[in-house]
């Protein structure tokens, strides 16, 4: 696989080096910048692959960055969050971030997390439009004849189920927040929703992964939303 | 009395008062004050001026060089509103005496500046000394009129500043001619002369507060005109003496029948009391020195002040005089007496005699001729079988009795009284059916009867309206002990606030209006109707803020307001307003008896809410006190427990640093696993920390939402020990989805310290289980493992902050013993519970419950 050009924002010097260090020991290009004006720079000349974004810079809000670099560039963007507050996440989320790492963060998931990225920039390079037909591992859905297969078997999904599923596939790969969804769902969000998303995601993982214990297909971000994973 | 009660002192906060005060009109008090302004304004101060100078030429001159006060002013009136906001460091008032047009929001100008000095304004006003309110006697010696403006004599005495603007009568300008005398001048100017040196005198021994309580000086109430002169006297006399001053009004069973006028006077009178810092009370009983005698021997009076006309009225059976009872009552007090001045009474009261003359209904006239026909009845029975005619006479008196009692006026007794004497004489006596009488002694017997009847009635009237007041009084307590203990029942200030509105509908029939006060706003008015339906009065949100901010009645009825459809009274305990309680005032004023018990039960409300809150203040104190106590705990904990995993990080890297090459590769592993081990450790104590904090805080912010029990789990078991692949971890639960309202953050940290728990405590290859199950409205998750166990005696204490099982287990690794009890505040914090249990056949179970939660699905 080649290995993408990924530029890292970051002011602590520490956390840093962490990132770069990890990044050379697994041959990824980078770029640093230290502050939100030279990431949006950064950004804008070198045409990275993908940004990790600390939330926390000292010229500007993190979220802030993501808004200016979106009106431009659709590249995936992992935000660094040392904020525990899941209000953070969720609005950077809302604001056109793709994956968030909460610190202490393992290098462990920091590279998992650039493998997600990955996958998903490599599914959607060759085709570059919407494909009729959403293949991830035995999953396959086909929006034109609006039905899901798991391996030779149709999936018997309800409505919602099917929307949601359609909603998850199309955006493989990123964490969608639970307002995002509903809103797309049901074109509102109230706790009420929240709770129905809850559930219709347990009957549609109850037909979609084979071990709903340890989820193969959709993964749950606790108090921020789920993201449906590429299988190889 | 709930507003106004003690002396008004407006210039002990806020701005400051000088009075520029002369004894007559055009003795250059305005000029000096202008002049006085303009010294000011030279010297920086802000000044605005709220007159045009008044009617002399130089005056309006002077005036014209100064900031005028924007808005409406027109005919000499102050826009209060507009001094407010304009807000100068000083303005000026004319004439502090007058009285405001109806536009106004208080009645008098001296309330407007009083308003003023509150908001921090320095006020310079003019005054004519005869306005003074206890120099109105004087005043109306020397001149012969009344002046109808007055002003309390609180604001003259609490001035900062008086500055007399004096002048030799001798030299009396031309513009004076002919309004006053020289002699009136020259009065009026000694009179002016002497309040001045009065006031300098009382300054100048700077008496303490609490020194007035060495005289208290009682005065009695009425609605006679006189009064008005009694209660100045009195005024005087508590500042000479320097005296707590008290005003009585003795209610008796006539004042039901007192008019309207005489009810307006008896108000003013009570209103003028209240200026000169009397405090009003109001006692209820017929024999009134009996009242006065036992009022001043329980509030300690001292001296009494009555008017002569009290003295000298005599009650119809002769009895003594009120002041010789009033001795005899209670001797050791002393009794001062003012002569009752003719000059100023209207005509003399014939209140009396004109409630006893009123007609009587024509109910109580039929009752009467009833009882009398079947008492003649009775008598002829008794005559036809030949008894006396002394039985005769008692069946007449019995009916006069009776009549008493079913009637309401008191003319049907004394008619019945000369009727039955005419009756039996024209039907009994000889000669029979005629109105002669052979027998000499009949005279006297128709003398002894007619008196005895007229007594047997009076008695019973008397008897009947002592029962009716009786009964009020029983009534009043009764209604003060139930509002007592609803209040007591009452949640919160809302409640409170609730109970006592409900109660004065009950009890007036007026609709109320409850604003309860919080951070010195008023929330959106609550309406209480009292006839089932929403009464539609305008409720005045403005003149409930004008109350809350002043801390005093306002509304109809009141000197603020006055044009207000509504009663507004603040809530108050001390100086805190807990509300404002507007009372629709309705077609007629209320009663001082009405009046009274409203304000015990406002005071009643105060206490209430003001229990309440002391008592939420201590609570929080308490609480306070306790996360301090906590904080303290885990400081001194971690600071100690730190440094452990903190000096085995820094040791191994140093070493690594400096030392890498001469490590084989398996000892370097353990030094890299050493230093993981011990960060993760510190990550895993930093994230309870920070749920600890966020539930210590005194803000309980959890943030609950409807999360789906697997799914927390499935996150709690991603967060776990690594070391804890080495055990057997399954997860259990139903078929059906388990939804719980939970802040799905901390559940998931309490999961992760109990499974974290399980594995630091049992040795590697044990089986860890944990199981959702739903139980009532509750969702129940276990985490059970199959270790050694907790024995009994700890099992109370494992969730006691900063107990750790580390001592007994050789190979356990430190603790703050933080986990357990953090994982009980959480569950505490969401109404549930947490224990612990033996496991079969050994082992430990940690078992909590989390309320669950529904969802409505739509397909």
């Amino acid at each position: 696989m080649n290995k993408p050009m990924i530029l890292v924002v970051e002011d602590d010097a520490p956390i840093r080096n962490l990132i770069t260090t990890t990044l050379r020991a697994h041959d990824y290009r980078y770029l640093t910048a230290a502050n939100g004006e030279g990431a949006i720079l950064e950004a804008s000349s070198h045409n990275p692959e993908i940004m990790l974004l600390d939330l926390g810079l000292p010229d500007m809000d993190g979220v802030e960055v993501i808004r200016r670099v979106r009106t431009w560039s659709d590249l995936p963007i992992i935000v660094i969050s040392a904020r525990s507050e899941d209000a953070d996440k969720i609005e950077a989320l809302d604001a056109g971030a793709d994956d968030y790492l909460t610190k202490p963060f393992s290098v462990e998931e920091l590279l998992a997390r650039l493998r997600v990225t990955q996958r998903r920039l490599a599914a959607q390079r060759p085709g570059g439009t919407v494909e009729a037909v959403f293949t991830n591992g035995r999953l396959r859905v086909d929006y034109a004849a609006g039905c899901a297969f798991l391996g030779e078997q149709e999936l018997h999904l309800t409505p919602s189920e099917y929307k949601l599923l359609c909603l998850l596939s199309r955006n493989v790969g990123k964490v969608l927040t639970h307002t995002y969804i509903t809103q797309q769902l049901w074109g509102r969000s109230w706790d009420n929703d929240v709770a129905s998303l809850r559930v219709f995601m347990a009957t549609l993982r109850k037909k979609l992964e084979q071990e709903p214990g340890s989820p193969q297909y959709i993964q749950t971000h606790i108090g921020i939303g789920y993201r449906m994973l590429r299988v190889e | 009395m709930s507003a106004g009660a003690g002396r008004t002192e407006p210039a002990v906060r806020g701005g400051r008062l000088t009075i520029f005060a002369g004894c007559a009109p055009g003795t250059g008090k305005t000029y000096a004050m202008l002049q006085a302004a303009l010294r000011a304004q030279a010297a920086g101060v802000d000044v605005v001026t709220g007159t045009d100078g008044g009617r002399w030429p130089e005056t309006r001159a002077l005036a014209e060089t100064l900031e005028r006060l924007p808005g409406r002013a027109e005919a000499g009136e102050l826009d209060l509103d507009a001094a407010l906001e304009r807000g100068p460091a000083l303005l000026l008032v004319d004439d502090l005496g007058r009285h405001n047009g109806p536009a106004c929001r208080h009645r008098k100008r001296s309330q407007d500046v009083e308003e003023l000095l509150k908001a921090g304004v320095d006020v310079y006003a003019t005054l004519n000394v005869t306005c003074i309110e206890s120099l109105q006697d004087a005043v109306q010696s020397i001149l012969g009129e009344n002046l109808p403006d007055r002003v309390p004599d609180g604001v003259f005495d609490g001035a900062f500043q008086v500055v007399l603007a004096d002048w030799d009568p001798s030299g009396l300008p031309a513009r004076l001619e002919g309004r006053f005398t020289s002699a009136q001048l020259t009065a009026l100017r000694e009179l002016a002369l002497r309040r001045c040196a009065d006031r300098l005198a009382r300054e100048s021994r700077g008496e303490p507060e609490g020194y007035r309580a060495a005289e208290h000086i009682l005065v009695c109430l009425s609605s006679a005109p006189s009064n008005a002169r009694i209660i100045r006297t009195a005024g005087r006399m508590a500042d000479a003496f320097h005296g707590a001053l008290t005003a009585l009004f003795v209610e008796t069973g006539e004042f039901q029948h007192v008019s309207g006028a005489d009810r307006a006077r008896l108000e003013e009178h009570i209103r003028l009391a209240r200026q000169l810092g009397a405090s009003i009370e109001t006692v209820y009983g017929d024999d009134i020195p009996y009242q006065i005698a036992e009022f001043a021997r329980l509030s300690g009076v001292t001296k009494i002040v009555i008017g002569r006309s009290a003295v000298s009225r005599r009650t119809p059976w002769g009895k003594p005089v009120l002041t010789e009872r009033l001795i005899a009552l209670a001797p050791e007090l002393d009794i001062h007496i003012i002569p009752d001045q003719g000059t100023l009474t209207a005509p003399r009261r014939p209140r009396p005699l004109a409630a006893f003359l009123a007609p009587p209904p024509l109910r109580d006239l039929a009752k009467s001729a009833l009882l009398l026909a079947a008492a003649t009845l009775t008598g002829f029975i008794f005559y036809y079988f030949g008894l006396t005619e002394a039985n005769i006479i008692t069946v007449y008196l019995l009916s006069v009795m009776l009549i008493a009692v079913v009637t309401k006026s008191s003319v049907c007794s004394f008619v019945a009284s000369a009727g039955s004497v005419l009756i039996f004489n024209f039907l009994f006596t000889d000669p029979r059916f005629s109105l002669h009488a052979y027998d000499s002694s009949y005279p006297v017997t128709f003398l002894v009867m007619f008196l005895a009847a007229l007594l047997t009635g009076s008695l019973a009237t008397k008897l009947k309206s002592h029962a009716q007041r009786s009964a009020q009084l029983a009534w009043r307590t009764g209604v003060l002990f139930e509002t007592n203990q609803s209040l007591q029942k009452a949640a919160d200030a809302g409640e409170i606030l609730a109970v006592a509105a409900g109660q004065l509908v009950k009890l007036f029939g007026r609709d109320v209006a409850v604003y309860e006060a919080r951070q010195g706003a008023l929330e959106s008015p609550r309406i209480f109707p009292a006839g089932g339906q929403k009464g539609d009065y305008p409720w005045e949100r403005r003149v409930a803020e004008w109350v809350l901010k002043n801390n005093r009645r306002a509304g109809a009825g009141t000197e603020t307001f006055s044009e207000a459809p509504c009663l507004y009274l603040a809530v108050r305990a001390g100086d805190r307003v807990y509300g404002v309680i507007g009372l629709a005032a309705g077609d007629r004023p209320l009663e001082a008896f009405e009046n009274s018990i409203l304000l015990s039960i406002l005071g009643e409300c105060a206490l209430a809410l003001e229990s309440r809150r002391n008592a939420r203040e201590k609570e929080e104190a308490a609480v306070l006190a306790k996360n301090e106590q906590l904080r303290a705990n885990l400081l001194r904990a971690i600071s100690h427990d730190l440094r452990t995993p903190l000096t085995s990080i820094s040791g191994n890297a140093g070493n690594l640093l400096s030392h890498g090459a001469l490590f084989d590769e398996e000892t370097k592993r353990q030094m890299y696993e050493d230093i993981y081990d011990d960060a993760m450790w510190l990550i895993n104590l930093v994230e309870n920390l920070l749920s600890v904090s966020r539930l210590e805080e005194g803000r309980m912010t959890l943030r609950l939402s409807t999360e789906l029990m697997e799914e927390v789990v499935g996150e709690a078991l991603r967060h776990v020990d690594r070391r804890s692949k080495d055990y057997h971890l399954t997860v259990e639960s139903g078929p059906e989805y388990l939804l719980a309202r939970i802040d799905a953050r901390l559940i998931v940290q309490v999961l992760i310290n109990l499974i974290d728990n399980a594995v630091k405590y049992t040795p590697p290859g044990s089986h860890i289980t944990i199981t959702l199950g739903r139980m009532g409205e509750q969702v129940r998750v276990s985490v059970a493992d199959d270790g050694p166990g907790i024995p009994r005696e700890m099992q109370q204490r494992v969730f006691d902050m900063f107990f750790t099982g580390a001592n007994r287990i050789g190979d356990s690794r430190r603790s703050l013993g933080l986990g357990l009890a953090l994982c009980k505040s959480i569950v505490s914090a969401h109404g549930g519970e947490i224990s612990v249990a033996d496991n079969k056949p050994h082992g430990a179970v940690f078992t909590f419950t989390v309320p669950s939660g529904e969802v409505e699905l739509h397909e």
